[in-house]
Formats: C-alpha cells, sequence, structure tokens
C-alpha cells in the first residue's frame, strides 16, 4: 500500500529503537545452536547451520517485520528453514550416534561423563521420533520457544502443537 | 517441570570459540549489510504506525496542519501524545484493516523511490537541497557510519468521513461525530527530502538523526481542525476530558503530534535549544534502552534516535547546529 511507504513509515522510523545486535546475539546464539543439537546428529553440524542461520538473518535484519513476529521466533523460522534444506539435501537422516561429540565445555569429567550419557540415550531416542515430532521437540527443549511461538513459526494452531508436542514426550519418555 | 530435565540434556552453551569465530564471520557483514541497508523499516511502534496511518488518512489535520491553501506548515512545538494499544487490538477484533480502509483514499503525487546513500554530508546536502544541521559534540570515538537521503515525497488524501467514523465506532467513541462536509475534501501532503545520518560510537551503540525541512500541508481553510483534532486524540487513546481539553487549547496550525509508544518507559517534554521537543524512553523486546527525541525549529523536524543513554543523546541534540 503505496501510503504506508510514504509518511508513516518515515514518522516511524524517528521513533524506531535502533536494536542492540550484540545483545541480540548474545541471546539468541544458545536457542538456535541448541535447536540444530535437537534437530540433527552433530555437533559439528549444528554449528555450521547456526553460523549459516546468523549469516542469513544478519544480511536480512532489514527485512524483519516486528508486528508479524517476535525476533526470536523470526530467527528460528530461519533456522528451521536452513535445517529443512539441509536435511532435505542429505536426504536422510544421519545415525545419532555422535551423541559424545556435544561437548560441555565448562563441566567437570565427571558432570561430563553423565551429562553425555543422558545426551547419548536422548539423542538416540529424538532419531526414533517422526520428523515432525523432532523439529518440534528441537523448538520446544532446543531452542526454548513457547507453543505460540513454535505455532507461529509452523503455520500449525497452538492446540496441534500441544498435542504433538505431548505424544513426542510420552514416547520418549516411555522409551528413557 | 523438573521431570522434564532429562529433556534438556542435549542443551550446552556455545563454546566461547564458537562465539568468537562467528562474531568474527558476521562482523564484516554487519558494515556491508548497514551500508546497504534500507530505511528503517522494523515496525516495533506497529500500533503507533497503524494509528498514525488512521490518523494520517482519515484525519489528516491531526499531523498538525495549516488551515489555508498553500501554507506553509510551521512546525513550532512538539507534543508527545501516548497511544493506547488496546486501541489498535479492537480495530483489529472489529476486523477493520486499516490498510484496506484508507488504502483507496491515498494518491502518490511523487515517489522518491528508495533511500540513497552518498559519500559524505556534503552530497546529503545537495541531494536534499538544503544545508544540514549536525551535532557539534559526539562522544569519543564516534565517527558517521551512513549517511542517506529520501527525497521529496507528496500524496494527495481524500477525505472519507465513513471511514473515519468506523474507526470513531468501532473504537467505541459514541460523544463524538464527524463533521459534516468533511467528506470528499482534499488535502495535499509534501514531505521535504529527509536526511539520516547514522553514527557508531565504536562501542556496539549507534545513533540516528534524521532531518527535514518543515513539510507542507495544504487543505481546505473550512476544516474544524479542533474537532478533527480531538477525534485523531481519541483514536490515539486520549481520555474525553483531556483530548477534548487539549484538542481546544492547541495550536494545531503549529504543533506536531507525537504519539508515544505503548513501551514507551517515559517520555518528557524537553527543551533544545529554545524548541520544545520530546524524548521518549522505550526499550522494545530484544532491543537496548532506547532514546528518541523529536523537536523542531521554525524551518526543520529532527529526530535524534540512540541506545547511547539519555544524557549523552540529549547532549548531542542539543549540539545539533
Amino acid at each position: 500500500m503505496a501510503f504506508v511507504q510514504v509518511l508513516p513509515r518515515r514518522l516511524a522510523s524517528w521513533i524506531t529503537a535502533e536494536p542492540d545486535w550484540d545483545a541480540v546475539y548474545a541471546e539468541q546464539l544458545p536457542r538456535v545452536l541448541n535447536f540444530f543439537r535437537y534437530r540433527l546428529p552433530h555437533a559439528a553440524d549444528a554449528e555450521d547451520l547456526t553460523a549459516r542461520t546468523f549469516e542469513k538473518a544478519w544480511r536480512a535484519r532489514h527485512r524483519y517485520r516486528r508486528d508479524l513476529a517476535g525476533f526470536s521466533t523470526w530467527l528460528l523460522t530461519i533456522a528451521r528453514h536452513v535445517a529443512i534444506d539441509y536435511l532435505r539435501a542429505r536426504q536422510r537422516y544421519e545415525p545419532l550416534d555422535a551423541a559424545a561429540a556435544v561437548a560441555s565445555p565448562g563441566r567437570t569429567p565427571e558432570q561430563r561423563a553423565v551429562h553425555s550419557s543422558d545426551a547419548d540415550r536422548l539423542a538416540g531416542l529424538l532419531a526414533t521420533l517422526e520428523p515432525r515430532q523432532r523439529e518440534l521437540i528441537a523448538m520446544k527443549y532446543g531452542a526454548d520457544m513457547t507453543n505460540r511461538a513454535i505455532a507461529q513459526a509452523t503455520g500449525l494452531s497452538e492446540t496441534n502443537v500441544g498435542t504433538i508436542l505431548h505424544r513426542a514426550v510420552e514416547t520418549l519418555r516411555g522409551r528413557w | 517441570m523438573s521431570d522434564d530435565r532429562w529433556l534438556h540434556a542435549l542443551r550446552t552453551d556455545p563454546s566461547p570459540e564458537f562465539k568468537a569465530q562467528l562474531r568474527g564471520q558476521l562482523r564484516p557483514q554487519d558494515t556491508a549489510a548497514d551500508a546497504h541497508r534500507d530505511w528503517p523499516r522494523r515496525t516495533l511502534i506497529a500500533a503507533v504506525v497503524m494509528i498514525l496511518i488512521a490518523v494520517l488518512t482519515s484525519v489528516p489535520a491531526v499531523r498538525a496542519s495549516v488551515v489555508q491553501f498553500v501554507s506553509l506548515l510551521r512546525v513550532v512545538n512538539v507534543v508527545g501524545v501516548p497511544v493506547n494499544s488496546s486501541h489498535l487490538d479492537r480495530l483489529q477484533a472489529e476486523d477493520l484493516q486499516i490498510n484496506a480502509l484508507i488504502g483507496e483514499h491515498v494518491q502518490v503525487l511523487e515517489d522518491p523511490g528508495a533511500p540513497v546513500d552518498v559519500s559524505s554530508l556534503a552530497d546529503a546536502a545537495v541531494a536534499a537541497g538544503t544545508t544540514l544541521a549536525t551535532p557539534q559534540w559526539l562522544p569519543d570515538r564516534t565517527q558517521v557510519l551512513e549517511t542517506a537521503v529520501v527525497g521529496e515525497r507528496a500524496v494527495r488524501i481524500t477525505a472519507n468521513s465513513q471511514r473515519l467514523q468506523q474507526v470513531v465506532d468501532a473504537l467505541g467513541i459514541n460523544d463524538l461525530r464527524v463533521p459534516s462536509g468533511l467528506d470528499g475534501q482534499v488535502v495535499d501532503v509534501r514531505v521535504p527530502p529527509v536526511v539520516m545520518i547514522r553514527y557508531d560510537h565504536q562501542n556496539g551503540r549507534r545513533t540516528r538523526l534524521f532531518q527535514a525541512r518543515t513539510p507542507q500541508v495544504m487543505l481546505p481553510d473550512n476544516i474544524d481542525l479542533p474537532a478533527l483534532g480531538e477525534i485523531g486524540l481519541r483514536i490515539l487513546g486520549l481520555p474525553p476530558a483531556e483530548a477534548r481539553q487539549f484538542a481546544e487549547a492547541i495550536d494545531w496550525h503549529t504543533t506536531l503530534i507525537v504519539p508515544v509508544p505503548p513501551n514507551a518507559t517515559s517520555f518528557q517534554q524537553v527543551d533544545i535549544n529554545g524548541h520544545r521537543g520530546v524524548l521518549i524512553e522505550h526499550q522494545p523486546r530484544n532491543q537496548s534502552p532506547t532514546v528518541t527525541i523529536v523537536w523542531s525549529t521554525p524551518e526543520r523536524v529532527f529526530a535524534l534516535v540512540s541506545i547511547q543513554g539519555v544524557a549523552e543523546a540529549l547532549a548531542m541534540a542539543t549540539s545539533v547546529r
């Protein structure tokens, strides 16, 4: 609509905030990385795709529409598409034998052993989920998104998101 | 939930090496992207924008204007008015899509296209056809990161009293009626080129200074500006008594209304070299505390948007010459 691009936007820009991209980066990086850790088997792939996601977002950040989605939802939507492209290119999921690669800096060797063990188990179980379930688990527990944000990012209804997540968690719990 | 703790077993913090490496990758792109970025489009104050659109089209007089044909708008005062975001919600609940309501009533007479990056302030002044005012004081190590100019734009708005009444009704404003005789009235708005200078403070903080010659608004002299102004203020969310008092007291010929976004943490009137302005502090989600100062001189309108902090933003604004 032409007029939106005339005066209001200009006026709006006068009272638009300057984003603190360093703060955004610090806040969102762990969420995106963990989304990929839940979505993919290898930590190295997760870092790679995280970097790809941020590069895409960085280049396109002026196109971000706050009125359509929160920033983290927008960023995770990009991450989701990056994952889809990646998985499509590979045509298959990697065997999930690489949980040991999820090094956890800052933990003691004992803690790391316990964590690694749980991570191994969880990674293995995630591989048994249906792709849609796994994606939603990655968004919920990897990226720490709310059901509403997941619904917005995936186009599913919030109720549907809740149902899929519930079933997925029950499946995982039963096998844990 | 505690029994879901095992579901977080795969989570970990990014390693410092990865953080540093990625940040290093992004930083050059940061500068490059900034240099080519479009005029800021983020609508973090969507409610304000939407209401502004409504106001500027259905109630052209709410944005300070003149009452005589071919008169030049002289913004002398800048006044902040808090926006009630629930009004936008209510409009949406009524399925009143503002864009759809107003789109057919606005004709772009002159479209300058996208903002153009210029390599120097001198080039910006040439492109804008005016001299530029710049801050004479800047925080240490501050540099100009980007200068851009968007050309003159002109639009013609044809008032539609029915549309305006729809908005008024949807908001439950029952005590006001759209003045008769408004329908079909034509308002021409001409906005001179706007120059944007972006400053980098070398600490991750940036400040943008916008400036433009005073917009020119032409409208029929039989429009009841206080009445329309009151409606506009009510649309923005002012209580009835306050809107009435404000609309009667204000000189609509010389006052620029600045909607204060719902996420504002505070706003206050400030004096910028003898000119009244508005200072708004707000902190949008995922963003740093932001200071916006809007002020005007008889010839120009300025806005300074900064995350550098109130004191330094104010110091920059008051040093603009």
